[in-house]
């Protein structure tokens, strides 16, 4: 039983075609990757799912239910949440208030919840800001907790980022390039961080161009190309299929983890 | 038929009217193509022109066509004291969308409140250009008025296509439209552009209020809703096409004209206001526009 | 700033400057009712812009969003109140919330198709707004007197007996805006206040974090029109005069000045701000030409100098002595409404 199904979705601008019927099934518990060149549709294939675009055609189905076309905040709030490939914080926050305002689908307080300042609404915050400090230190940010947004190094901004998704409480995490701009050290705390988001039970799909990253934590890696699927399976599967290999033009050896074939 | 006598009295007005709303409009698509920017002091250039020439014409007794001419090139420069003063401090600094509209809106009412101080709040008006009478076709006359503001925009259209076309600037101008970066790259001086279009914006806002005053009145605070249409005219026209944004003109004025004929006078403010707002919602991109 | 826990506590020269204010506020509030006349006045003025700003920095400020159309909800408020106690001789406190009833209805029909314009557009929209209504205001004049206005309205009261002198009503005008400010700080500090800082530091990542977008932004927009038809009521029963002259676009030029000096995105910034501007001796009264000519000139070279308000000086000031993580925090939260605003 999968807990997201794609099935034959395509997306076009223009005359480009920039997700050609792409099926692909994500099981839960799991770590999935998207893999593929620049410009391949990756990003694309993420806005339908999160429900940024419409799909011109196909289905995408999250946990039983048909979410084509829905509104992304709803989609969020069925528990699938995305994050950008250029980081979106919230600059004016700190850290932790960009956490706390990411709690939102915790709570349900709304105009009259704030003006009466209920008992539940006076809990929905104190537990905001408990959330916040616990997924924070989770990320290995809770040093940081304090300072703007704007104040953290790229790398802590992309953990922020994870950290501000974590907080709407997904079922399935989309991350899109999570690794771009981190150095090795940490790339290798994203590594064992992504391995606890499974381990709360989290499932992930992410897009990556890091192969080692890649190879390390994925258990089934999607390959696109020119907006079409060219491979699906193990990591070892994908790096053995010649068109993947042909696709990524001999460039790299993706045993060797060469992650700069898009640097 | 004394009805359709009418509806074509009111729709002819509603040209001669539109073809001013297409001259402002312009202007908000010379400055907007030069820089990306729209003035929302755009007014002050049409109420200025009416203004000024008022003044050199009962104050100094220029006559009309000197007068004109002069305050044509007063406001010319005025809107270059305002790109300097105002705008390109903002722009240099990359300042927001928000920053630049509220700094345009409050050049807007300074410069009406200098124009109150300087010239009292009386509405004022020119005399017709020409007192030969109005032309009749049928039963429906055609004031001289009319045909000077469709003689001078019909003018004024062409030689700025030319002047587009053909001239250096107007090519440097139209590249800026298409690409700010690139132009820079070229060479292209870009902020003396973004000069140059400020003055060339004014300097036809003034034109449309030196027209229109004769066939009603200008005072300091006309300039707000002769913007506003002057906008509108322009989104009309998928904002950035000067020719889009004189047809857009034309159909403003003709649907205002209508809308006087429905709800009364008093109300054709509301009337095009209410046509900005359906329009937007509709169409944001324009009529002739595509979505971005 | 959004919970306690969040914020780091501010060393002592950051937290003077604010005290000292706040007993300069006290003095002169004090002063005024004590010598009465025209400081009296003012301060009516002020509390009345403070509330009309309040308003205006919650959708500015906290969301992020632009409106350059909150004067026509201040004459729905404002001429509501004038003619439903004038020609019907309603009492104020059945007018009142009539009125605010009205722009708040006003603010929903127009909101909700029209938030979904961005940039320019919805700058043109919210301004053509505020024409609209002024227009109505000049053209109906069988109800709205036109040029003329409405003079003579009852000053605030209740129950059949009016506020005595200016003096009780300036204190049922500072309860008001104690009212307001209060409000403002409870919806800032809280799951609602929350959305909306997130709607102005990124629509999309709102978006994918579950935030209604398009709702909150509805909410902003009526809450803010709340504030501008109660300030605009009470502007009626306090000056005893309305006309469209007095809901122009001035207003806003006016009311955006009073945030910039005052500081976006503060609870308290439209308080210092309308206090400020309208304590500017010359700029008051008697020249109301120059007035708007000052503030709108001022308004030019704030943005062009200050372009995060005036409060950011001041800033510049206490961060020598503040922690720099505190500091740090506190000038990047005035800048909200500059850079969300921008979307
Ligand atoms: N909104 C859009 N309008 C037009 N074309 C688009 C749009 N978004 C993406 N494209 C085009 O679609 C193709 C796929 O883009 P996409 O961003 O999905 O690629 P990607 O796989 O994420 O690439 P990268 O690895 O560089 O992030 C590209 O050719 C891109 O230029
Ligand atoms: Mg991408």
């Amino acid at each position: 039983m999968s807990l997201l199904s794609i099935e034959g979705v395509t997306q076009r601008f223009g005359g480009l075609t920039a997700v050609d019927s792409v099926s692909c099934a994500i099981a839960p518990g799991t770590i999935s990757a998207i893999i593929g060149p620049n410009g391949a549709g990756k990003t694309t294939l993420f806005n339908l799912i999160s429900g940024f675009q419409k799909p011109v055609a196909g289905r995408i189905v999250f946990d039983g239910h048909d979410i084509t076309g829905m509104a992304p905040h709803r989609i969020a709030a069925r528990g699938l949440v995305r994050t950008f490939q250029l980081v979106q914080l919230f600059p004016d926050l700190t850290a932790a208030q960009n956490v706390e305002a990411g709690c939102h689908l915790r709570g349900s307080g709304g105009l009259w919840a704030a003006l009466a300042r209920t008992a539940s609404a006076r809990r929905e915050l104190a537990d905001a800001a408990a959330t916040a400090r616990e997924l924070l230190a989770f990320v290995g940010l809770q040093a940081r907790a304090d300072l703007p947004a704007t104040a953290l190094t790229y790398g802590q901004q992309r953990l922020l980022e994870v950290a501000r998704a974590l907080a709407a409480a997904p079922r399935l995490l989309l991350l899109d390039e999570p690794a771009a701009g981190l150095n090795a050290l940490e790339t290798d705390h994203l590594a064992r961080t992504l391995d606890a988001i499974v381990a709360r039970g989290v499932t992930v799909l992410l897009i990556e161009h890091d192969m080692s990253l890649v190879m390390r934590v994925a258990s089934r890696i999607v390959v696109l190309d020119f907006g079409r699927r060219i491979a699906e399976g193990t990591p070892e599967e994908v790096q053995r299929d010649p068109a993947v290999l042909e696709a990524y033009l001999g460039g790299v050896d993706l045993a060797a983890g060469g992650g700069s074939a898009h640097a | 038929m004394p009805e359709t006598t009418f509806l074509i009295q009111t729709l002819v007005s509603g040209v001669g009217t539109g073809f001013i709303y297409g001259l402002i409009g312009i202007g908000f698509c010379v400055i907007y193509n030069a820089s990306g920017i729209v003035n929302f002091a755009q007014g002050v250039f049409v109420m200025l022109g009416g203004m000024i020439t008022h003044a050199l014409l009962t104050r100094a007794g220029l006559p009309l066509p000197l007068a004109a001419l002069v305050a044509v090139v007063a406001v010319a420069l005025i809107g270059v004291v305002i790109e300097r003063a105002v705008v390109r401090p903002l722009w240099r600094r990359n300042a927001t969308m928000f920053v630049m509209i509220l700094a345009t809106l409050a050049a807007q009412i300074v410069i009406e409140r200098l124009t109150l101080l300087a010239a009292g709040d009386q509405p004022k008006t020119l005399p017709g250009f020409s007192d030969a009478a109005p032309l009749r076709i049928g039963g429906i006359a055609i004031g001289v008025q009319l045909l000077w503001i469709a003689g001078v925009s019909l003018l004024l259209v062409g030689a700025l296509a030319l002047f587009f076309a053909r001239t250096r600037t107007g090519r440097a101008m139209r590249a800026c439209a298409i690409n700010r970066e690139a132009a820079a790259l070229m060479g292209i001086p870009v902020a003396r552009m973004l000069g140059f279009s400020f003055a060339l914006s004014a300097g036809l806002g003034a034109v449309a209020g030196i027209l229109i005053t004769p066939t009603q009145y200008t005072a300091f605070n006309v300039g707000v809703p002769f913007a506003i249409s002057g906008f509108i005219a322009a989104i009309l026209g998928g904002f950035g096409s000067a020719l889009g944004a004189f047809a857009g003109g034309i159909m403003l004025g003709v649907a205002q004209a209508l809308a006087i004929v429905l709800f009364g006078a008093g109300f054709k403010n509301v009337a095009a206001l209410s046509i900005l707002l359906l329009f937007l919602l509709a169409r944001p991109a324009g009529l002739f526009g595509k979505a971005h | 700033m959004t919970s306690p826990a969040t914020t780091s506590p501010p060393s002592g020269r950051a937290r003077l400057a604010p005290a000292l204010l706040w007993a300069a506020g006290a003095a002169l509030v004090a002063y005024a009712f004590v010598a009465g006349g025209y400081l009296v006045t003012v301060l009516g003025f002020a509390a009345l812009y403070a509330i009309f700003v309040t308003g205006l920095n919650f959708f500015m400020g906290y969301t992020g969003q632009v409106s350059f159309g909150q004067n026509a909800f201040a004459a729905i408020g404002g001429y509501t109140s004038a003619v439903l106690t004038t020609a019907y001789n309603w009492p104020v406190f059945a007018a009142m919330p009539l009125g605010i009833g009205a722009a708040a209805l006003l603010a929903l029909a127009i909101g909700y198709p029209t938030l979904r314009l961005r940039g320019h557009y919805l700058a043109m929209a919210t301004l053509a707004l505020g024409m609209i209504v002024q227009e109505i205001a000049v053209q109906w004049d069988r109800v709205t007197m036109g040029y003329t206005g409405i003079a003579a309205i009852p000053p605030l009261g209740a129950f059949g007996r009016e506020l005595p002198n200016e003096r009780a009503q300036l204190a049922a005008l500072l309860a008001a805006l104690a009212l307001a400010v209060w409000v403002a700080s409870r919806l800032k500090h809280s799951r609602l206040g929350h959305a909306l800082a997130a709607i102005a530091g990124s629509e999309d990542a709102a978006r994918a974090l579950g935030i209604d977008v398009a709702r909150y932004k509805l909410i902003a927009f009526v809450v803010a029109a709340v504030y501008a038809a109660f300030a605009g009521s009470m502007f009626a029963h306090f000056v005893g005069f309305v006309s469209p002259e007095v809901f122009g676009l001035h207003m806003v030029v006016l009311g955006f000045t009073m945030l910039y000096v005052g500081g976006i995105g503060t609870v308290y910034g439209p308080l210092v701000g309308a206090l400020i501007i309208s304590l500017l001796p010359e700029t008051f009264r008697g020249f109301k030409e120059f007035q708007d000519l000052a503030y709108g000139a001022a308004l030019i070279v704030i943005l062009i100098y200050a372009p995060k308000g005036l409060a950011s000086l001041a800033r510049l000031w206490t961060r020598r002595g503040a922690a720099p993580d505190a500091a740090a925090a506190a000038t990047a939260g005035t800048s909200r409404g500059d850079a969300g605003a921008a979307r």
